[in-house]
């Protein structure tokens, strides 16, 4: 394995990656193969090919991802980025490329390359806020997911994606619980809500014939309990016949990135199956925003069968019940100074900024809002699970939060040390628990749901 | 030389375009929209996809959102040129008379005409260098240029400086008639009757449009057509499943807050 000299993640082992059934390519052949893929993925996906022939390098992409920002590292600007593809496509497929060479911006693919290419497309977020800009929409956002899949097919995935993506072959959930811990896990929490509302409230899991299949993201059942218990009182109140499933209790889905291929298919394959094995006739996602994404863009273009049922996220249903008055909620419970991160896979690609808000404004007393906001919200800096703990990415996880820290300190919410940040994605949440340290805002986060769940049930003892 | 530039590469030039933006656009539209990648919010309906689409074509809408400046010399750039583009047609077309079916005399026409093209001509300079100096001064445009993105830039403004030239020194202005006999002559393949020594401005601009022409389906410049396509790929209607989820008849405790409507839609 060759050494990277760029900032770049620990990449899987052998052994890892062929518990993904990928065998790594050696160093020799990667560029030969790497080409292969090239073109299949640029001549096959129109956003990329895109990306790849119509940009006019205005620029104005640069200051609008966070990632530039806060590291000011000119290959993190999006068009740069795009570049480490744009410049092999170039040189190898474009008559101005093979004429012009560096002049028009082509270069030969060299292994160096592709080292660069594992260091920049994992310091991308896949945030969409470089497409969002881009007068011409073009999604660099599409052009680090082919990235990505290439560096998969190389062998080239970090050890964090490879192992989550194993463990979720093995057991149906990232965190690698087995049903008995889900069960145990339910019971406590159930335990927890009774103690704190008083009520009796059931976290079923695999119970037949419900009619809501609920996705929780897998975190919610250990780092993010208060998420679980809000979805479960929602539930509880509606009256619905609800369970999550032990073959899929995850919301997220690795597929998307870092293998949009055979991981996204697997996972939203055996999505469908438990639909039919537990009679479900609803999915409902939970909070989790690239794994949203996945579930409602997706699933439709990945399956092998016609989709039986709707699919559709927790914050439809919550903004839908609360629209309709269907729900008594206690504000006065959620009386601390709160802003709203918007994910960005929420916002920008699943169309669910104007419903956070329709639901996070009747369950808070004081909500003020980031600016800027709804699709124009910047990325927490940790998006497709870019959670790196070796220290050269853990730094610059703290750098890529910077704009995000800006943001949080302007609304002024954590002056007393005792605000609230809104994270509705288990990815975010995992990016905030450290970061909201590191930059020391006085906030802590919070998931959406949580705070209805207490609305609906305020707590007993205060 | 001359003889070159004024009757054969011409036609090599505009075949060369049309050739290569065709080949262009087939080599796009044989890719696949594989996945839904809609930028959101989206229009919920064909005809807000329509409105969209339009501004972000016609007004530039995503730019001017997001950085005032660059739209301003972008959005201007742009429709100077298209301007300039359109007057061309119609003011050799007409020579200048097109005016007239707007109820003035066709001195004023001419006039008129000859005022429209030297502004937007002089603007469209402007625009251009202002273009220049911002990629030439702005550390993040510095960062992302190649070679040919100054080029492209100082090609356009070669070709309207030698434009602006006949406009505005005396003595150098080939009027409407010549051009228009010369194009007709190109285009009924004809031998062309223009004086080969008549004016080395003219002789400059028609090269560089013609340069132009040939490099425009190899460049960046077909964003042109990029932008068509694109925007189709990230713009467009969704419509969301109907909320609402079935109510459990039995079998689920229902706690002490629970509120009396509970109907599903
Ligand atoms: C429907 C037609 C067109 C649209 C919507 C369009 C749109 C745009 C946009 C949004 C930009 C980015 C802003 C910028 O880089 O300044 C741009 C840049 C540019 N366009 Fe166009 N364009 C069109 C046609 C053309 C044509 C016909 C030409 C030239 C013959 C042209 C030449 C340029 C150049 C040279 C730039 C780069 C400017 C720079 O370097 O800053 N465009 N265009
Ligand atoms: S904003 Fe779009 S066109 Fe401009 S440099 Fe970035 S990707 Fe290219
Ligand atoms: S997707 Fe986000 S992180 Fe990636 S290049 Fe675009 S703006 Fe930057
Ligand atoms: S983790 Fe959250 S904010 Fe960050 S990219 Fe995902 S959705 Fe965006």
């Amino acid at each position: 394995m060759s050494v990277n000299k760029y900032t770049a993640p620990a990449m899987a082992k052998e052994k890892e990656m062929r518990a993904l059934s990928i065998i790594p390519v050696s160093d020799e052949n990667k560029v030969k193969e790497a080409l292969k893929h090239l073109k299949h993925l640029v001549r096959k996906f129109r956003p990329l090919m895109l990306a790849m022939e119509s940009c006019t390098k205005c620029g104005h992409c640069a200051e609008n991802c966070h990632t530039y920002l806060g590291t000011r590292d000119s290959n993190n600007i999006p068009t740069n980025r795009a570049d480490l593809f744009r410049k092999a496509w170039k040189a190898t497929h474009t008559l101005e490329g093979r004429v012009f060479g560096k002049l028009v911006g082509a270069e030969p693919l060299t292994l160096d390359t592709i080292n660069k290419m594992y260091a920049y497309f994992y310091q991308c977020n896949e945030c969409r806020r470089c497409a969002l800009v881009c007068p011409f929409g073009i999604d660099t956002c599409e052009v680090t997911f082919a990235g990505r899949q290439l560096l998969h097919w190389l062998g080239m995935v970090p050890s964090l994606h490879a192992s989550v993506g194993e463990a979720m072959y093995r057991t149906g959930n990232h965190t690698g619980l087995p049903k008995p811990g889900l069960v145990d896990t339910c019971e406590f929490l159930e335990e927890e809500i009774l103690e704190e509302s008083g009520v009796d409230i059931k976290i079923p899991i695999d119970k037949p014939d419900s009619d809501v299949l609920y996705i929780p993201s897998s975190a919610d059942f250990l780092l993010n309990p208060e998420t679980m218990m809000g979805a479960a009182r929602f539930f509880h109140y509606l009256g619905i016949n609800w369970t999550m499933s032990s073959a899929i209790a995850e919301a997220g889905n690795f597929g998307l990135l870092f293998d949009q291929r055979y991981t996204l298919r697997f996972n939203t394959m055996r999505l469908l199956d438990e639909v039919i094995k537990l009679n479900i006739k609803k999915v409902v996602w939970g909070e989790c925003g690239h794994g949203w994404r996945a579930g409602k863009m997706y699933v439709p273009s990945m399956t092998d069968r016609p989709v039986p049922v709707p699919i559709v996220h927790l914050h439809d249903e919550t903004a839908h019940y609360i629209r309709t008055g269907q729900l008594k909620l206690h504000p006065e419970v959620n009386n601390k100074p709160i802003t709203l991160h918007d994910p960005c896979n929420f916002s920008r690609a699943c169309n669910l900024g104007a419903k956070l808000r329709e639901v996070l404004n009747p369950c808070v007393t004081d909500f003020r809002e980031m600016t800027p906001n709804h699709e124009r919200n910047f990325c927490c800096g940790g998006g497709s699970a870019i959670l790196f703990d070796d220290p050269g990415m853990y730094d610059l996880r703290i750098k890529f939060s910077a704009k995000k820290a800006e943001q949080i300190r302007a609304t002024g919410i954590g002056e007393n040390g005792d605000g609230y940040l809104v994270a509705p994605c288990s990815i975010c949440k995992a990016q905030f628990y450290p970061i909201l340290e590191e930059h020391d805002l006085g906030v802590q986060v919070k998931g959406l749901i949580d705070l209805v769940g207490n609305a609906l049930y305020p707590p007993i003892n205060i | 030389m001359t003889f070159f530039i004024l009757q054969v590469l011409p036609y090599i030039a505009v075949m060369i375009f049309i050739v290569g933006m065709v080949w262009r656009l087939c080599r796009w539209l044989k890719t696949r929209n594989v996945h839904n990648v809609v930028l959101t919010p989206t229009p919920k309906t064909s005809c807000g996809v329509a409105v969209r689409y339009v501004k972000e074509i016609f007004l530039f809408r995503s730019l001017f959102n997001g950085d005032k400046s660059l739209w301003a010399g972008a959005w201007i750039m742009h429709v100077t040129l298209a301007g300039i583009i359109g007057g061309h047609i119609v003011g050799f077309a007409f020579l200048g008379q097109q005016f007239i079916y707007m109820g003035v005399s066709a001195d004023t026409s001419v006039f008129l005409s000859k005022l429209l093209g030297t502004t937007f001509g002089v603007i469209l300079a402007v625009a251009l260098l202002y273009l220049l100096y911002r990629r030439l001064s702005i550390n993040e445009a510095k960062l992302t240029s190649y070679f040919a993105d100054y080029m492209h830039l100082i090609l356009l403004l070669g070709i309207v400086s030698a434009g602006n030239f006949m406009r505005l020194v005396p003595g150098y202005s080939v009027g409407f008639e010549v051009p228009k006999i010369y194009m007709i002559q190109l285009a009924t393949f004809q031998p062309v009757t223009i004086d080969p020594l008549m004016n080395t401005a003219f002789i400059i601009h028609l090269l560089l449009v013609q340069i132009l022409l040939i490099i425009f389906p190899f460049s960046k410049l077909v964003h042109l057509v990029g932008i068509f396509v694109n925007r189709l790929t990230v713009d467009r209607s969704y419509v969301e499943p109907a909320p609402g989820m079935p109510v459990a008849n039995a079998g689920v405790s229902v706690g002490n807050a629970a509120s009396s409507g509970k109907k599903t839609t």
